[in-house]
Formats: C-alpha cells, sequence, structure tokens
C-alpha cells in the first residue's frame, strides 16, 4: 500500500463572486522512499494539494476527495489526536520563505525542541539535545550557538537548515518540500537541495518536491507530476518527462529550458550609452555604546566601472547582498553615490540638481522587481503608462492616451485593458504594464531589476523574449540586473559579476560561460540546475575563505601591472577582466 | 538596556519641561485672572495686594520658575478655590475616587476587553465574532455620559437595584466603574481582535500547524505571545492614562473625583491647581511610554537581542 495516496481531490474556495476550483480532481500515489516532484505554475494547484494532505488549508476552503490516505490514516475523517499524529511525524513540511516560516519570538532552539516534545514525552533538556544533533545532520556547525539564536539573526540559508532540521525531528515518513529554495540565492539553492536528497536518503523519507522550476525537478526526483490549472496534465519518470514529454504544457515549460540566443547588434564606435565611473555607495551605520554614539562605514558598494555600449544588454549579477541593486538605483541617480560619476550618453549626470535632472530621466527608465508595488493601485492603466508623459508635459490628454493605448498593444496588451486596474492582472501582465512605461518616453538607457524573477517560467521567457524585441526595435541600451545566470545567458551581450560590493569579473557572455576566471563565478556557474536529469551531479561548495583563497593570480610580465597583494581588476582578455593578484 | 532606560529618562525629562512650558504660557494667555471683579468684587487696591502676594504682579517667566524650583521640592502651591489646603493635599484628597474609578474600571475592562478580542479573532466569521465586534463599536461610538445615564436608567430608576449617584459606599461604585470600563473593554477587543489576525495569517502559524502543534499551544503560546508585541504600545498608555479617571463619569455619578477640579481650575484661572493637574498628566503619559517602550524591548527579540551575532 502506497504512504500517499490521493484520488480525485478537488478543492474549491468561495469567494465574493463565487468559486475557485484550484484543484479538480488530481489523483496521485507515493511509495515509501520515492521521490515525487510536482511541477507547475502560481495557481496551477500544486501547493493546495499537498496542503490538504495534512489539512493545512483554510476553513474557507472546500475539500472533496474520493480517498486521502496517508501512513494509512484516513486524512479527511481524522480527528484531533490522528492529526497531530499525522502532522509531523508522518509527513513534516518545509516552506518556500524561511525568513517568514519561524516564530520571531522564539529561539530556534525553542522551537525544534517544542516540535519534538509535542510527539514524544522527553524533558526539554532530552530535547535540546537531540535538536543540537539534528543541526548538526543538517551540516550546521556552530550548532550549539544556533540552538540559542533568534530567527532575525541567521540568514536564509541557515534558517532553511534549521527548518529541514525541525522537519527531521519526528522522523517522518515523509518530507513534502514546498518550493524550499525559491526565496534563496542560487549558490545557497544548490546547496539546499543537495542537503534535501542527502537527508532524504539517510533518513529513508519518501519525498514530495513542490516546484515551478525544472532544473529542481531534474536535480532531485523520480517522478515528475505536471499539473496546470489544478489539473494533472502528465505524470512519469523523471527521464522520460525530459525526454519525451507528451502533453503540449510539458513541452512548453520543456521550452523555457532551451535558450537561444542573438547577439544584440551594439554600437561599439559611439559613446557608451551609461557610464559608471568609480561609483560607490556606503551607508553611515550607528553603533551604540553607553551614552555615546559612534559612526562606521557599511560599504554597499565599493568603487565599480562599468560601462554599458549604446544598443546592447549588460548582465549585472550577484547573490542579494551584492550591491548590484544599489548599483542600479545609483546609475539612475534614485539612490545617491558616495562616491564617483554617472555618465548618460556622455553627460555627467552625477551632480545635476533635481530640475536640470528632469529633463535628463527621459533618456534614463527602470523597471523593478515587484510589479505589483510598482504601479499606482488606484490608477487606469492608460494613467499608469500615460504617466511619464504628462509629468514631462509631453502632447495633450488626448495624445497621451492614444501614445499609451498604442504602448499597450506594443508590449503584447489588447486595447481594451485600458480601463483596468492593476490587480485585475496576471504578474507578466503587469510587469508588461511597467516596461510600457518605462519605454514611452523613448529612453536610450533601461535598468531592469530583476524585472523576471518574479514570474513564472513560461511568463519570464515571454518577457525576456519581449525585452529583447524592444530592444533591438528601438536601439536601447539595457542593464539587465539579475541573480539568475540562466536567465542572462539568453539575453545580454556581456555579464558583470558582482560579489560583496565588488566586480570581480565581467566579460562577454559567451566567455563568462565558456572560461569563466574568478572562483566566484565558477561557483554561480556550477550552482545553476540541470536542464536535465541526466546531467545530475554532486557539487562541492566553497565558503567565502576558500573563494578568497582561490582568487586568481597573475605574473606582471602577463599583465603589465606592478606586483600588488590586494585582488584587483586584471584584463586578461579583450573585453575580459577578473579580479586577481598580481605577482612577480 | 540600562543605557537605554537612562537615555530614555532624559528625554522624558525634556519632554517634561517643553510640555511645562507651554502649558504654563497658554493658561496665561487665556485673558482674565483669578480675581476679576464680577467674580471677587474687591477694590482695586485690594486686589493689586493679592496678586501681589501671589507673586502674580511678577513677569511671567520669573513666575514659571518660581512655580517650577517649587514643584522640584514637591511644592506645587496653595489653591485659590480653597486656599485651605496646599494643592497636593487637595489631589491627594480627590485622587483617590478617581483611582480607584478608573484603575478598577481599566483592571475589570481590559482583561475582558482581550478575552473578547481574542474570542472575536478565533472564531472569525461566526456569530461570536459578530456579536463581539458589535459589542466593541458599540462601545467605542457610544459617548460614556450616553452609557452613564443608560446604566442609571435601567439599574437605578426602573430595576431600583443600585444608588444612582455618590460614592461613600462601594454599592455605589458599581454603576460608574461599569460605565468606565466599557471604554477600555471595547478599545482593547478591537485592538486585540485585529492584532491577534494579523498574526493567525502571518506563515509561521501554518507552519506550526504542520509541525503537529496543538491549536491550544499554538494560540496561547505563539500568537498570543506575536500579538502582544504591537499590543503593548497600544495598552500600556492607555492603562496609566486612566490613573486619571473620567470627567464626564465622575461627573454623571457625582463621583467626588479629580474631574471636577479640571474644569473648575480652568474657569477661576486656578494657575498653581491646573499646572499641578497638567503636569501630573503629563508625568503620568511619559512614564507610561518609557514603560511600554522597555517592555516593547523586553518581549521583542528583534529588539533586545540586536542583528546577526
Amino acid at each position: 500500500m502506497p504512504l500517499v495516496e490521493i484520488q480525485d481531490l478537488k478543492v474549491s474556495f468561495s469567494q465574493y463572486g463565487g468559486e475557485i476550483h484550484a484543484v479538480r480532481g488530481i489523483s496521485f500515489s507515493v511509495n515509501e522512499g520515492e521521490s515525487l516532484g510536482i511541477v507547475g505554475e502560481s495557481g496551477s494547484g500544486k501547493s493546495v494539494s499537498c496542503s490538504a494532505l495534512l489539512r493545512l488549508l483554510p476553513a474557507t476552503a472546500k475539500v472533496s476527495a474520493k480517498s486521502i490516505t496517508l501512513d494509512g490514516v484516513d486524512v479527511l475523517k481524522a480527528n484531533k489526536e490522528d492529526l497531530a499524529r499525522l502532522r509531523g511525524r508522518s509527513a513534516a513540511m518545509i516552506f518556500q520563505d524561511p525568513m517568514t516560516a519561524f516564530d520571531p519570538v522564539f529561539t530556534i532552539g525553542h522551537q525544534i525542541a517544542e516540535t519534538i516534545q509535542s510527539h514524544r514525552k522527553v524533558s526539554k533538556r532530552e530535547a535540546l539535545a537531540e535538536a543540537e544533533q539534528l543541526l548538526l545532520r543538517v551540516e550546521i556547525k556552530n550548532a550549539k550557538d544556533i540552538l540559542t539564536y533568534y530567527p532575525h539573526q541567521l540568514s536564509g540559508g541557515m534558517l532553511q537548515r534549521a527548518m529541514i532540521a525541525m522537519a527531521l525531528s519526528c522522523r517522518p515518513k515523509v518530507l513534502i518540500a514546498d518550493e524550499p529554495t525559491t526565496a534563496l540565492d542560487v549558490t545557497i539553492q544548490a546547496q539546499i537541495l543537495q542537503l534535501i536528497k542527502k537527508v532524504q536518503a539517510e533518513f529513508g523519507m519518501a519525498l514530495i518536491m513542490i516546484t515551478h522550476d525544472l532544473g529542481v525537478i531534474a536535480e532531485t526526483v523520480d517522478r515528475v507530476l505536471v499539473m496546470y490549472n489544478g489539473e494533472v496534465m502528465e505524470q512519469g519518470p523523471v527521464q522520460q518527462i525530459f525526454d519525451a514529454p507528451q502533453h503540449a504544457y510539458t513541452r512548453t515549460l520543456l521550452a523555457s529550458l532551451q535558450t537561444t540566443f542573438e547577439p544584440s547588434r551594439g554600437d561599439g564606435s559611439a559613446a557608451p550609452a551609461l557610464e559608471l565611473r568609480g561609483l560607490a555607495k556606503a551607508y553611515r551605520i550607528k553603533r551604540r555604546s553607553g551614552f555615546f554614539t559612534s559612526y562606521g562605514d557599511f560599504h554597499a558598494v565599493r568603487p565599480v566601472d562599468i560601462t554599458l555600449p549604446r544598443n546592447s544588454i549588460v548582465g549585472l549579477v550577484g547573490e542579494s547582498g551584492s550591491g548590484k541593486t544599489t548599483t542600479g538605483m545609483m546609475a539612475m541617480r534614485l539612490t545617491e553615490p558616495s562616491s564617483g560619476q554617472i555618465l548618460v550618453d556622455g553627460v555627467d549626470i552625477t551632480s545635476l540638481t533635481p530640475d536640470q535632472l528632469k529633463s535628463h530621466r527621459r533618456s534614463m527608465q527602470i523597471v523593478f522587481q515587484d510589479s505589483y508595488s510598482a504601479l499606482d493601485p488606484m490608477m487606469t492603466l492608460t494613467q499608469i503608462i500615460a504617466e511619464p508623459l504628462h509629468i514631462h508635459g509631453i502632447g495633450t490628454t488626448r495624445e497621451q492616451t492614444e501614445k499609451a493605448l498604442g504602448w499597450l498593444e506594443r508590449v503584447g496588451l489588447p486595447r481594451s485593458f485600458g480601463n483596468r486596474y492593476a490587480h485585475e492582472l496576471s504578474g507578466g501582465q503587469r510587469q508588461r504594464v511597467a516596461i510600457a512605461r518605462a519605454l514611452i518616453l523613448g529612453p536610450k538607457v533601461l535598468v531592469a531589476d530583476e524585472p523576471t524573477s518574479a514570474l513564472d517560467v513560461t511568463v519570464k521567457a515571454q518577457i525576456i523574449g519581449l525585452l529583447k524585441e524592444l530592444q533591438a526595435e528601438m536601439g536601447l541600451s539595457i542593464l539587465f540586473i539579475s541573480h539568475d545566470l540562466s536567465t542572462v545567458k539568453s539575453l545580454t551581450d556581456s555579464v558583470v559579476v558582482m560579489y560583496r560590493g565588488r566586480v570581480v569579473e565581467q566579460a562577454p557572455t559567451s566567455a563568462i560561460f565558456a572560461d569563466p576566471q574568478h572562483p566566484y563565478t565558477r561557483a554561480l556557474l556550477d550552482a545553476i540546475p540541470a536542464s536535465n536529469p541526466r546531467d545530475k551531479r554532486e557539487r562541492t561548495f566553497l565558503a567565502a575563505a576558500d573563494l578568497e583563497a582561490q582568487t586568481p593570480r597573475y605574473t606582471v610580465i602577463q599583465t603589465g601591472l606592478a606586483p600588488n597583494a590586494t585582488p584587483q581588476l586584471v584584463t586578461i582578455a579583450p573585453n575580459h577582466r577578473v579580479e586577481a593578484i598580481v605577482t612577480t | 538596556m540600562i543605557f537605554y532606560i537612562l537615555r530614555r529618562l532624559v528625554s522624558v525629562a525634556v519632554t517634561f519641561i517643553v510640555v511645562s512650558l507651554i502649558i504654563f504660557f497658554m493658561m496665561h494667555a487665556i485673558p482674565g485672572g483669578p480675581f476679576d471683579a464680577n467674580d471677587m468684587p474687591v477694590s482695586a487696591a485690594v486686589r493689586e495686594k493679592l496678586m501681589a502676594n501671589l507673586g502674580l504682579d511678577q513677569p511671567l517667566w520669573v513666575q514659571y520658575t518660581r512655580y517650577m524650583w517649587g514643584v522640584l521640592h514637591f511644592d506645587f502651591g496653595v489653591p485659590y478655590q480653597s486656599p485651605g489646603e496646599t494643592v497636593t493635599q487637595l489631589l491627594s484628597r480627590a485622587w483617590v475616587p478617581s483611582l480607584v474609578l478608573g484603575g478598577l474600571g481599566v483592571l475589570i475592562g481590559a482583561p475582558l476587553g482581550i478575552l473578547l478580542g481574542m474570542a472575536a479573532a478565533l472564531n472569525r466569521n461566526t456569530w461570536i465574532d459578530y456579536l463581539a465586534s458589535t459589542l466593541a463599536t458599540l462601545g467605542l461610538t457610544i459617548p460614556v455620559f450616553v452609557t452613564s445615564m443608560l446604566l442609571i436608567l435601567v439599574f437605578a430608576v426602573w430595576l431600583n437595584w443600585l444608588p444612582a449617584s455618590g460614592w461613600g459606599k462601594p454599592e455605589r461604585w458599581i454603576l460608574p466603574i461599569t460605565a468606565y470600563a466599557l471604554i477600555p473593554l471595547a478599545t482593547y477587543a478591537r485592538y486585540t481582535r485585529s492584532a491577534m489576525l494579523d498574526t493567525l495569517n502571518r506563515p509561521f502559524v501554518t507552519v506550526l500547524r504542520a509541525k503537529g502543534l496543538s491549536e491550544r499551544r499554538i494560540v496561547f503560546q505563539h500568537v498570543l505571545r506575536n500579538s502582544a508585541i504591537p499590543l503593548v504600545t497600544v495598552f500600556l498608555p492607555m492603562f496609566i492614562g486612566t490613573a486619571t479617571g473620567s470627567i464626564f463619569v465622575e461627573a454623571m455619578f457625582r463621583v467626588p473625583g479629580l474631574g471636577a477640579y479640571f474644569v473648575s481650575s480652568i474657569e477661576g484661572r486656578d494657575y498653581p491647581l491646573e499646572m499641578a493637574l497638567m503636569l501630573m498628566i503629563t508625568f503620568m503619559y511619559c512614564i507610561a511610554y518609557l514603560l511600554s517602550d522597555i517592555v516593547y524591548a523586553l518581549i521583542n527579540p528583534r529588539i533586545r537581542v540586536g542583528g546577526t551575532p
């Protein structure tokens, strides 16, 4: 008998204006020790199905099924005691955002220990000792200290490890991982996925991996369930799904993994569209000691030089905290730099007053990651898109509206959307509106700050396509900020890699992927999930200290520079620069 | 933490001085004086003598410095309307009923309000929630003098169970305290409900359920503790604010408390008493906010423990 068996599960939510059918009659089963991947886009019902398995859905959800059994218990008929046994002991869950998944007012140790104590009669001391052992099993080195930490004191990656330790605490028979790495950096994602595979083998658990990312699926599971709009499109062994997809939707999903790249025309002869010279940002931080306050500097961005040639796309890549967004914001003068110069189209805009800057803003625009909060909820789409024209006093109101409607079509939305509001649109549609608003003034430079990272894979591919198309049409120069190297690969002409506020490598995209020089670039590339289960592999991960130790070395003869123990950017090939130590 | 408290105490002192300045000069900005002709028909010479005796002929800043110097020595002067005693004596006499009324009112109303708010949040969109929300809204929107009158009408006039007014014996306390308790009850119920609902919707509650914790433990240990963080900043100041009682409730039930003096001291230009009352309120609120900030830091590890170690 399978460990998990779901037959004809239907879930609907009653809302104002009718019912939403989130899951429409799906069936699947998971055997002991097996790993099943459920892949689908947001709203496909993949998370809802697994929440139904543990009866975690809110009271507004209507659940019906022929049968839902977990570990031999009929979940739909389970009483309080059964549920308490099912949750945590038969099945444990890990969630998407580890930052919000812990109760902020209790220590990590307390939260793991209380899980153990709620399932077994042990003393607090024993429970804490066990929690420490669990933290060691998830490769947390200073486990004893971590027990006494509060969630806000730990990074996302550490918290997700602690969350896994907590899930393991009652030796569950199945581990349900609901997008466990979506909120994490690429390098951390690779570590967490490998850890999940490792503990699954060690504890002999079954695994249900819920994700929108086919790469995660390729890395972790044996069998795949493809969901779309509350229904199972296709299921089968992972290799078969990747090699011989039966359903059209599966093929679309897979197609979004395959990327083609055409370089943009570029225009090397003319002055660069955007040039950042020694741009840096330091924040003052307060340190309190007694009655006195001292100030220190936090260097978000060390002096960086980035050149965005006319009519081309440059990718700015790095993990959270690397300073890439700050750099983009400074380039737009939305954050004031501490030092350095910003040249847009050859004009130094670093010290322009707000009045002088206003006319320059026409040639520099930005698109943000979170399209929902970037669009005014009280304005119609036409108003939103036409607002830049209004601000710069271009044309009559009628002309502005006409132009906005034209742009709506140009970004692939019907004109009839003009009177709608942002909340009526999907994430991809909202991002299209944001792009239209940014481009209606005909800017020369566009900063795109992670415009696709909140989107589903198929939508992401569409937005990338749109940006590429508009870039070619308008001769735009785009600074594309992303944490995701695989997105960058299909879009940009060259890549700048940032790490801890510094540029560590910059090179044409092909060179970065074929011949990465800096250890951090290599780590980033290595962390990209496989695009086919055949390619999955064990990875070794470097700590920050290892990265420093592996900083490349070049001799005086190779570089023509004086020897220097401090790493500096060294040109090693045309347009390829890497941070390295120059030795004799 | 100790330095934090010390720093806050310094800022309390500054606040206190600024507020006392504003009050003092506003008080004297009201036209007229304590010995105006229509109140006290005395000759001009006598009036001048009186003013000189009380130091009211001095420039304002001299009067202010003198008064505050007295305050530093716990000397709040002599009330003009009752020259037989000092302001301190008057206050300690009149404050007792106000303290009992406000204190018992909030001690009864606050816990009931919190329980009501919890019940509403945990049974969202059921009749319990609707009943609690209706009660809370009524309690907040109906002025306290209307509820006082209703209470008197029902329990004193119609049912004749309780005396309508006065203070002497404990059975006379019941109606005014009930009337007063409705205010914190309604406020606390509303705040508690929304804070609990906010917490219940946070992702970690789902995680706690998925861990297999009992619902009781989730609510009483996790949800309550998290909801308490935003609530202390509202509740503590309110709690201490009540120590001055309610002018309206005291007037409706003829309680011989502080309330009446707030009005009479302003009307009669009774500067020492007015100043003392205002300083007292300022002081209580300063302490209340200080306490609530300290408690907030204590129960919130993000403040108490700080960032990455």
